[in-house]
């Protein structure tokens, strides 16, 4: 066996040994991802999976490198920019991927892609 | 400052073209003679044609360590770089089927699958999908 086959094998058994920790997170991933635009309910994803709010923001951090929120604001910047590139307004778009407020997510699109959603819309449509 | 090249190193950048093309789906971006034999040859996956661009690298003839370095990761089996795709088995099937040979088949590590593949340019690459 070569070196990287072993170092794959000792990850698996030092890291990624707890498949119901694994099985948690990756579900609360889809849950979010397949929810994005919705006000999530966190509270009732740790109940459905037994497991407190707490410990499950912390599971999801450790195997993903991020926190649920994180990924939700990049789930939702990713999203919005396809909303824009398919014609929708700004403010549509802001709505449509589940933002409350324009203002918040002009500048989480801004930080996140590095250009605000008006010149973003600008880009795609010169 | 932005992140527009990554580069992987080639033993034939003919043949890596083609490889890289004609097996993986990337599209040729640039392609521009740099004497000697040698070309800047850039592709871009098909989805993300504006996004990072993959640098064919010549490895210098005649600058030996280069080519100890890529053989030394490649007879070890440690992938030089990765790529993402959304179902790596369903690549893994696509590929093998076009002949390609892979060093680690499609396993689960956490919350990705991974698999490991050889581009007959002297590298092993791995592809990885983010399981949801």
């Amino acid at each position: 066996m070569k070196r990287y086959q072993k170092e794959l094998q000792r990850i698996k058994e030092n890291c990624y040994s707890n498949q119901w920790q694994i099985d948690t997170v990756i579900g609360l991933r889809n849950y979010i991802s397949n929810n994005f635009s919705e006000k999530l309910n966190l509270n009732l994803f740790s109940r459905v999976r037994l497991v407190s709010k707490y410990h499950l923001l912390r599971l999801f951090k450790r195997y993903y490198g991020q926190t649920p929120n994180q990924y939700l604001i990049d789930k939702r910047v990713e999203e919005a920019k396809l909303c824009i590139q398919n014609g929708l307004s700004v403010s549509d778009s802001c709505y449509a991927v589940g933002f409350e407020s324009l203002s918040s997510f002009s500048s989480l699109f801004k930080k996140k892609t590095g250009i605000t959603p008006r010149a973003y819309q600008k880009s795609n449509f010169r | 400052m932005k992140i527009k090249l990554v580069s992987v190193p080639v033993d034939n950048q003919e043949k890596a073209l083609d490889f890289y093309t004609q097996k993986l789906n990337f599209i040729k971006k640039i392609d521009i003679p740099v004497g000697g034999g040698n070309r800047w040859l850039t592709v871009v996956a098909m989805e993300e044609q504006d996004g990072v661009e993959l640098l064919l690298e010549p490895i210098p003839i005649e600058f030996e360590p280069a080519k100890v370095y890529q053989k030394a990761l490649f007879d070890e089996g440690l992938p030089y770089t990765q790529f993402n795709v959304d179902d790596v088995q369903k690549e893994y099937d696509r590929l093998i089927n076009l002949g390609v040979e892979f060093s680690v088949k499609p396993t689960e590590m956490g919350t990705t699958k991974l698999a490991v593949f050889d581009d007959t340019c002297g590298n092993y690459i791995q592809i990885v999908e983010i399981l949801e």
